[in-house]
């Protein structure tokens, strides 16, 4: 009996998968035809529109109305954003005047679509990024909205939120969503926190000033984020990079990060503790030397071609290297290194051939 | 005498019911698992819930090479094609007989350098250094002494530049997004050191520049049949696995890990066959003993494209080279084995794979012996085992079709009705004929291994069509 309901179980196990996949199969047959036709449906409605925007006339409140109804429905916002891919993209007549007047249902969904499930919001989010005009009247409220999707513990709602917010190109509204993100427990890659940032629309000083003012509050996570952001975006934060340089107390990731800066962004007092830095003898300290050494490329005189000869016979394979990179890059003559070339020292030597044979192989390149 | 007999047979019937019970509702959850798990990805894809911007995780790929002549340049042009901005190609030819080198030297006009190469773990020493810069992403070719796949790998993690690393096989071809998908679950948990890619036989799909044209179910049989046990056996279980963050394999043929932690780790053992399999569970074993959190992921969206064998002594071979190395790993990391310290992976993981993987060939055969005992002794009752050898046929092709099919839908492949009559068709021939040729195949495979440890696994190799 009980080997009989056995494979009576299995049997019913064997039937709803059969079942499972044939009702599947159907749908997933239908959906794209579907998706196809709601927007051509919608590019039909969509077009109607423009075309009276040409003539001067408004969107008809009922379109908006309809909007307003059916993008509730995510698989409609689905069919409904490549219409406007396509109307932005071409720069189409009255394109960007329909942006303007459907931006009160947009706000209007953006409050519906809070209490979707975090997927749902997730697109929303993105969909607002894209199709939100900046300095519309209701854009603040808009942002406010967006802080709430912040909120959610759920990676893409937060990264496709931060990235509307950056959209917007309102500083304090990043600042406030970059300090919810930290409060949250969901790990935000300090890469995508930067990317992010980078896709800013605002002028990037009027954003790197509150964010530095506040730096202290953030995780060293999202700090780190903050200064990779500095680093690619400004050269005007010499100053206060080299506070933190000097900052023995600041977590080494953050140090790491202004001595990069300085690689990027030449400044004549960050030499002293970059040469400080290059000449380190720590073993476990080799980082700091290791991206000393690969700043002071950008940094000439002889002082800084001696300090780089000198980490050329480290012990660290990595400062080696970043030693012979930075060598050839200040373009140093063979009389320059001929001492380590006929030198005893057979890593440092191997090392520097092999850079100049890399340099070669560059310029044979192109 | 009979009575002894009897009772032996009800000891089996009584152990073989739980073992099936154990294997069928494993495969049941895994393939719902699996399934839904596409289906979630696919959903999520649609609704943008992706990240879209280039985190420019910088990533050294490793290609170990051993006797490629004939598709190591495909498939280093198919690298080129990959669609990610920062990463590096590293050949490492491992003492080739065959022109391995001269081709590569050739196609891509590479010169000799003397490039120092950082000793992090141990390998043969290099023989020969080339470089190229003339293409998208620098080319580097390591010509060393022969010392077996793993001992390949290791000097390539040496000479990479990049804080992660993908090792792959030199007859595979990756997906054009594959780099990006693969690097995904490093940006979104930074405990991440491992990410296993999905592999899938290429045989019947057509790929240009790393995107899939069109795909059939190839014409062959076999190789058809390794399609429907691929989805069955690993792609679900994998993704089943990769939920509490047990999963113990991440196939030699597409992988990417952490390089700090490999090397701290200790790198590949070359003197074991199954290389990928111990380096995995080695991470497993390093992190948990050093309190390092971490995670070891299953993408099921980065894809390598590899060749299934063809022949059945092909197939014969690579399965044989696949339960050693099983063995091997299982063996050498034994104390995992119920251990409360390795959490799921100890009680879960690690009892599966012994029981439904490593045991399961000697079980089967052990099963199929005692039916012919007990035939002989007329204690068996036939029309029951005909009625429950077919519900175990069906039950098992559903499963496979299931995830088969779940697979095509979620990646928008199309199928034509001749391919999806050949799955239903051949996905009981597969198991209930293959699986049993494969169970004495690797029933057999411990005779004699150790004498074949650190050699390469061979199989007739053909040239990817790759546009």
């Amino acid at each position: 009996m009980g080997v009989e309901v056995m494979i009576y179980l299995y049997g019913a196990v064997c039937a709803s998968m059969i079942v499972f996949n044939i009702v599947y199969a159907v749908l997933i047959r239908g959906s794209e035809p579907r998706l196809a036709k709601r927007q051509q449906r919608f590019l039909r409605l969509v077009s109607a529109q423009t075309d009276r925007l040409s003539r001067g006339e408004p969107v008809e409140r009922r379109h908006l109305d309809l909007l307003q109804r059916e993008l509730r429905r995510v698989r409609n916002l689905a069919a409904f954003e490549p219409v406007l891919r396509a109307l932005t993209a071409e720069d189409a007549p009255g394109g960007r005047a329909y942006l303007e007047e459907i931006q009160p249902t947009v706000l209007h969904l953006s409050l519906v679509y809070l209490h979707r499930d975090s997927e749902q919001t997730a697109y929303f989010s993105y969909f607002l990024s894209h199709y939100m005009l900046h300095r519309h009247l209701p854009v603040h409220s808009v942002q406010e909205v967006l802080l709430e999707y912040m909120g959610k513990e759920n990676l893409y709602c937060r990264v496709n939120a931060l990235q509307a917010l950056c959209s917007f190109g309102s500083p304090e509204h990043v600042v406030e969503g970059l300090r919810i993100q930290d409060r949250g427990s969901v790990f935000v890659h300090d890469k995508i926190l930067t990317e992010t940032l980078l896709g800013y629309t605002g002028n990037h000083e009027t954003l790197i000033d509150p964010l530095w003012k506040e730096l202290h509050s953030f995780s060293e996570r999202t700090q780190l984020a903050v200064l990779n952001y500095i680093r690619f975006s400004s050269g005007a934060y010499r100053r206060e990079m080299l506070s933190l340089l000097r900052d023995a107390s600041a977590a080494k990731e953050l140090r790491l990060s202004a001595v990069r800066y300085f690689g990027r962004y030449p400044y004549d007092p960050a030499l002293e503790p970059l040469l400080a830095f290059a000449s380190e003898s720590d073993p476990l300290r080799w980082e700091y030397a290791t991206v000393s050494v690969s700043s002071l490329a950008r940094y000439p005189g002889e002082r800084v071609v001696a300090a780089l000869k000198e980490a050329l016979h480290s012990p660290n394979w990595y400062i080696r290297y970043a030693a012979a990179s930075s060598l050839e890059a200040h373009n140093v003559g063979y009389e320059d290194v001929a001492d380590i070339v006929t030198g005893s020292d057979r890593y440092a030597r191997e090392m520097l051939l092999y850079r100049l044979e890399t340099h070669t192989l560059h310029r044979k390149g192109g | 005498m009979m009575d002894a007999f009897k009772t032996f047979f009800n000891w089996v019937g009584v152990f073989f019911v739980a073992y099936m019970i154990g294997y069928a509702s494993f495969l049941f959850l895994s393939v719902l698992v699996g399934s839904s798990t596409l289906y979630q990805v696919k959903r999520r894809n649609f609704l943008k819930n992706e990240l879209h911007q280039n985190y420019y995780v910088p990533v050294s790929i490793v290609v170990p090479a051993y006797n490629e002549e004939v598709t190591i340049v495909s498939t280093v042009r198919s690298l080129l094609s990959l669609d990610y901005k920062l990463y590096e190609i590293i050949v490492v030819d491992d003492g080739s007989r065959d022109n391995t080198a001269q081709t590569l030297l050739d196609a891509f006009r590479m010169r000799q350098v003397t490039r120092p190469i950082h000793r992090m773990i141990a390998c043969q020493p290099e023989l020969a250094v080339y470089e190229s810069l003339d293409e998208k992403v620098p080319i580097t070719l390591i010509c060393k002494k022969n010392g077996g796949k793993a001992d390949a790998l290791n000097m390539g993690i040496n000479a990479s530049k990049y804080p992660y690393f993908v090792c792959m096989d030199a007859d595979s071809v990756l997906q054009y997004d594959s780099l990006e998908k693969i690097v995904r679950p490093v940006v979104e948990d930074g405990s991440v050191v491992a990410v296993g890619g999905a592999v899938r036989p290429c045989n019947g799909a057509k790929l240009e520049n790393g995107r899939v044209l069109s795909y059939r179910m190839p014409d062959k049989v076999l190789p058809c049949m390794q399609v429907l046990e691929y989805d069955r056996s690993f792609l679900a279980a994998r993704i089943l696995f990769d939920k509490f963050n047990g999963s113990i394999i991440i196939s030699g043929a597409f992988g990417l890990f952490k390089k700090s932690t490999v090397v701290d780790a200790g790198g590949y053992d070359s003197t074991t066959m199954g290389e990928d399999m111990e380096l995995v569970v080695k991470l497993h074993v390093f992190c948990r003993e050093h309190n390092i959190p971490y995670r070891i992921r299953y993408a099921t969206d980065a894809i390598c494209w590899t060749q299934a064998p063809e022949k059945l002594g092909d197939l014969r071979k690579q399965r044989r080279r696949w339960h050693i190395g099983l063995f091997e790993s299982m063996f050498r990391h034994r104390k995992i084995l119920a251990n409360p310290r390795f959490g799921l992976v100890g009680f879960l993981s690690y009892v599966y794979f012994l029981i439904y993987e490593l045991f399961s060939p000697y079980i089967e055969i052990f099963g199929v012996v005692t039916m012919v005992m007990a035939f002989f002794l007329d204690l068996i009752n036939i029309p029951f085992m005909v009625l429950f050898f077919a519900v175990y046929v069906v039950y098992s092709a559903i499963l496979s079709l299931t995830a088969f099919f779940a697979r095509i839908h979620t990646i928008d492949l199309k199928l034509r009705v001749s391919d999806v009559f050949k799955a239903i068709g051949l996905c009981a021939l597969e198991v209930s004929c293959l699986r049993f040729i494969l169970a004495w195949v690797r029933a057999t495979s411990l005779i004699g291994y150790r004498k074949k440890r650190r050699s390469w696994g061979r199989i007739e190799r053909k040239k990817i069509e790759f546009k």
